[in-house]
């Protein structure tokens, strides 16, 4: 069982929701995002998602499309990224860490992902989701496939989503990018009670998640929530590592009203 | 019809190893939902009988197979025809594309379009029918392409149309595709994207093809084969996205008689990496929805390109050239941009015909094709565009200011 698998396991059993956040690798440099991500686990953060900066992520908003130019400006490359998470485990080996990228920057670095112990898992946004990482070659038993499942796919789709996906099941809630707005909450409540009469997974709401408030609507009617934009925002405001405590005070309020 | 060994793509959407539907899982239904459409309609007669009627009354179809005598005798040896695309309505192939997408918008009650362009042509194209139907359309451009196609900015404009200049990235054609993409991903239920090339997420590349596989070819082999007792000995086309040059090589591909050269951007060489030639120097990745060449760096990520055309000017190519590539079928060659600018200025003096930028590169490869094959060969230039909106950049290459 990985760390992912346990973590949400125990989160379960404990009736608890989880909280997952993301910040971009190297934005704005691999120091800062070490720091974050253990600032992160003081937090309450449950599972670290870290993004992969790609040149051309079709999926994002403007905020993290910035965060990914800022990101490739620092060179940072998969390798540098695992690099990074090696760092991070000297002092944590406990919080599930997720790769989320596009699927051109994991099948340049297979050999990477194949050999891998210390991330958990890999949420690719352009493969279609009835298929798995197996499909593009990433066999490592250690590796869940962390698939999307949107306000648009349909019954069948979801059915076969939901049996190709280990480790949590991504609900996207709305139709957009990341970091958009407008959160239509009996849409995402209808469509996640269909996810889970096919999986048995906890199903976690991510995109468009800006408040405390946002967060607390949606934890009901989900296993958790992950926070992306905002964060990243936070992060691109601070001038200094020092201004990064008020986005550890923001998950803080956030990790409470999930709770 | 096709024999069924090039009977692609699969039902995945793969040519071979290329292809297939990379998209964010919100685009799924979507492209189910066209491909299901397309499906239904393609053969229908009654949706032929529009398709062909729209190409003959609004486009302006068929275009001429020309003799081009002047450029004939100016290499000394064998016979250019010219493949007129350049005369069609709005001055380039992609109406061709753009009237057949629209018809399937329109079946599917779509109320808005929004399309990608690079040069412009394929956003005047799309603003075009757009227009005519009186739908509301956007279309995202890089920010540099704006700036040197300020042109067909403007015609767009006056279509009804908006343009979004993009700013994001390199700030040219791929990223306007990506903007395109991610406004698709959040306006899925009422807008249809109409992509502009062979590229893109499966149904895309095919239809894109069908669409441009309207060039009369059927009557060109008829002719060939009626004067000269013989095939065309080969079809030059240019090469950015793929598609004037896929809807021409299609009804050849089972025809191996035919040789079909693709021509790329070569921008200041193939040797110096400033190109656009993922086919000549590229690896096989994934972008935009397909996997296909590309021009990457080791860590996967895109490439800065370089090219004199903005319509070439892409870090990538319909995955079915690059399957053409691998199975042999097609050549892929490039050009730089001197060699296409000296081209540009060649046929527009020679032939009294002024080619776009992109096509120049399909001429220009004729200095070194025309040495290598005997004075009998026939040889078709697909001339994908008209060259008027390219007149400011030549100019300014010139040195002369308006």
């Amino acid at each position: 069982m990985n760390r992912l698998t346990r973590t949400l396991n125990n989160l379960k059993d404990n009736n608890q929701k989880a909280l997952v956040a993301y910040l971009v690798a190297g934005d704005p440099d691999l120091d800062s995002t070490l720091d974050l991500m253990h600032l992160f686990v003081e937090s309450g953060v449950d599972v670290i998602e870290i993004g992969v900066p790609f040149t051309d992520p079709i999926a994002e908003g403007p905020t993290i499309q910035k965060a990914h130019d800022r990101a490739l400006k620092n060179n940072i490359s998969l390798k540098m990224i695992f690099d990074l998470v090696v760092e991070f485990r000297k002092k944590n080996d406990q919080t599930p860490i997720v790769l989320m990228g596009y699927l051109n920057t994991f099948i340049s670095h297979i050999d990477l992902v194949e050999s891998t112990s210390i991330i958990d898992s890999i949420l690719v946004v352009d493969i279609p989701g009835e298929l798995s990482l197996k499909d593009y070659g990433i066999t490592n038993p250690n590796i869940n496939t962390i698939s999307l499942i949107s306000p648009t796919t349909t019954d069948d789709r979801v059915e076969l989503i939901a049996k190709n996906s280990t480790g949590f099941i991504y609900y996207v809630n709305l139709r957009g990018v990341t970091g958009s707005s407008n959160l239509n909450i009996d849409e995402i409540k209808n469509n996640i009670q269909k996810i889970k009469k096919h999986s048995d997974l906890p199903t976690l709401a991510g995109f468009g998640i800006k408040s405390a408030n946002d967060a607390k609507m949606l934890s009901a009617c989900s296993d958790g929530v992950i926070i992306g934009s905002s964060i990243v925002e936070m992060i691109n405001e601070s001038s200094n590592s020092k201004e990064f405590a008020r986005i550890g005070e923001y998950l803080k309020e956030i990790k409470q009203a999930i709770s | 019809m096709k024999s069924n060994k090039f009977n692609l793509p699969d039902s995945n959407g793969f040519f071979g190893e290329f292809g297939g539907k990379f998209v964010p899982e919100t685009l799924m239904y979507a492209l189910e939902e066209l491909e299901n459409t397309y499906n239904e309609l393609k053969d229908r007669e009654d949706f032929q009988k529009e398709f062909y009627s729209d190409l003959s009354n609004f486009v302006g179809r068929p275009s001429p197979l020309y003799f081009a005598e002047r450029l004939s005798n100016h290499y000394g040896s064998g016979s250019i025809w010219l493949k007129r695309e350049d005369l069609n309505h709005t001055g380039a192939h992609k109406i061709n594309n753009t009237v057949g997408q629209i018809l399937l918008a329109k079946h599917m009650g779509k109320k808005r379009i929004i399309a990608e362009t690079g040069a412009g042509q394929h956003g005047v194209a799309t603003a075009t029918v757009a227009a005519r139907l009186g739908l509301e359309c956007h279309i995202y451009m890089g920010a540099e392409d704006v700036k040197r196609q300020s042109l067909n900015v403007y015609r767009i404009k006056l279509l009804g149309a908006e343009v979004h200049a993009v700013d994001s990235g390199t700030a040219t054609l791929k990223d306007a595709l990506n903007e395109a993409l991610r406004d698709w991903v959040t306006n899925v239920d009422d807008t249809y994207y109409i992509i502009g090339s062979v590229t893109g997420p499966h149904p895309y590349p095919m239809i894109v093809r069908d669409f441009n596989s309207v060039v009369e070819i059927s009557k060109i082999i008829k002719k060939y084969k009626t004067d000269y007792n013989q095939l065309p000995d080969a079809i030059v086309a240019c090469v950015g996205g793929g598609s004037n040059a896929m809807g021409i090589f299609y009804p050849f591909i089972d025809i191996p008689e035919t040789r079909l050269i693709g021509v790329e951007a070569g921008g200041n060489g193939v040797s110096t990496g400033e190109h656009a030639a993922p086919l000549n120097d590229g690896t096989p990745g994934v972008l935009h929805g397909a996997r296909s060449y590309l021009m990457q760096d080791e860590s996967g990520q895109i490439m800065d390109t370089k090219s004199v055309s903005a319509g070439l000017d892409y870090p990538g190519v319909g995955p079915e050239h690059s399957w053409l590539k691998d199975i042999g079928r097609a050549e892929y060659v490039a050009v730089n941009d001197d060699e296409a600018l000296k081209a540009f200025h060649e046929v527009t003096e020679l032939e009294g015909i002024m080619p776009a930028l992109e096509t120049a590169h399909a001429f220009a490869y004729l200095e070194t094709l025309m040495k290598e094959l005997p004075d009998t060969a026939n040889v078709v230039v697909n001339v994908s565009g008209r060259g008027d909106k390219d007149i400011n950049t030549v100019a300014k290459i010139d040195g002369i200011e308006f």
